[in-house]
């Protein structure tokens, strides 16, 4: 079993300029934005499970990253 | 020259995807480069074998997305964990032999400066706090004091992450580490102060939690290497796995040793030369901007 981050995309609030988990995630093209919804998306194959986006995007609360298995 | 980093359409159906995305939509070239273009432009930096949550990555991204222009930038590296991201950048880059990093840097800016008289050529060094201070202090210093104009970027991670967790020069008073259960008994060398005395003109402190600043001070640094003189920057990116902490708390670490009165502080020592030069830059960027609107 491995966990991968997911983004509800109702409550990613990308489209009001939120870019805190594209920014502090340590993998490079990891987490992308999804330039037609405006929602941030996550590339599972490069997701290394370390929860930095869950923890800033529930610091801000928007809580809508979550860890899921895979 | 605009449109130099093409793909050879011979190659085009062979080569891997990633390899046609930079090419397609990385940011070589851009004026405006930055954090910004992360999420939709592809990143000079790929699947690396970082630990997950590593402080380091998250600066090593930062980095890749600031310097000014990557296509003429060659990054010197040395041996410790930034050994691991080196082979997965899109940049050119040496790894040189543990602790000589500034010595080759030196050689190589004065080769690219002959071989190259009419183009811009940035060298930029980014070794870990093992080679930029115990091991490699001399070739460092020697740099520095010669006035060789490369930046030096030094990942202070207060000890030696690889090996796992001896004692270095950087390494705070007192702290006990795996490898190093008697604490230690000296203060953590201050380097940044050495730097500026050594001859730098430019020389920061930090931790890598807020891009925007990362960005201003490596976009300065090679700026001013470029045109001024020799410039250090030390960035905090402690290991989450020496240090007890979990995967997620690599980020509120840095924060909490960037408030004020701590060892991270944000500290910045601009030379007059490479001030009155950063005013130059300034003003033009106004009449730019000025002359737009109008």
């Amino acid at each position: 079993m491995y966990n991968v981050a997911e983004v509800n995309a109702e409550a990613c609030v990308a489209q009001k300029g939120c870019r805190l988990c594209i920014m502090y995630c340590p993998e490079a093209n990891c987490i992308q934005l999804d330039s037609q919804k405006m929602k941030a998306v996550i590339v599972e194959s490069r997701c290394k499970g370390c929860e930095l986006c869950v923890v800033v995007c529930d610091a801000a609360k928007h809580n809508a990253i979550k860890m899921v298995a895979r | 020259m605009a449109n130099r980093i093409q793909i050879n359409k011979e190659f085009v159906d062979i080569m891997p995807q990633d390899y046609l995305d930079l090419v397609e939509s990385g940011t070589f070239e851009s004026p405006n480069r930055g954090w910004k273009d992360f999420g939709t432009a592809t990143e000079l930096i790929a699947e690396h074998s970082l630990c997950a949550g590593c402080p380091e990555s998250i600066a090593f991204r930062h980095i890749m997305a600031s310097i000014p222009n990557p296509e003429d930038t060659v990054m010197v590296g040395s041996t410790g964990c930034t050994s691991l991201v080196f082979p997965m950048i899109a940049v050119h880059n040496i790894h040189s032999l543990f602790g000589n990093q500034n010595a080759i840097a030196t050689g190589l800016k004065r080769a690219l400066a002959v071989r190259f008289p009419d183009r811009i050529k940035d060298v930029i060094v980014l070794a870990g706090d093992g080679a930029t201070v115990d091991i490699g202090l001399d070739m460092t210093l020697q740099s520095w004091f010669r006035k060789e104009r490369f930046t030096t970027i030094c990942f202070d991670n207060e000890l030696y992450a690889n090996t796992g967790g001896q004692e270095s020069g950087l390494m705070q008073k007192g702290f006990l580490a795996k490898m190093a259960p008697v604490g230690k008994r000296f203060d953590k060398v201050r380097l940044p102060e050495i730097a500026r005395e050594s001859g730098c003109d430019y020389v920061a402190i930090m931790t890598a939690s807020k891009p925007s600043l990362v960005e201003k001070v490596i976009k300065q640094a090679v700026l001013i290497a470029r045109e001024v003189g020799p410039t250090y920057i030390q960035i905090y990116t402690p290991c989450i796995l020496e240090i007890g902490k979990q995967s997620m708390e690599g980020l509120q670490e840095m924060r909490t040793s960037e408030a004020p009165g701590e060892r991270f502080k944000f500290r910045e020592f601009i030379s007059p030369e490479a001030q009155s030069f950063l005013d130059g830059l300034a003003e033009k960027k106004k009449a730019e901007k000025i002359a737009a609107t109008t």
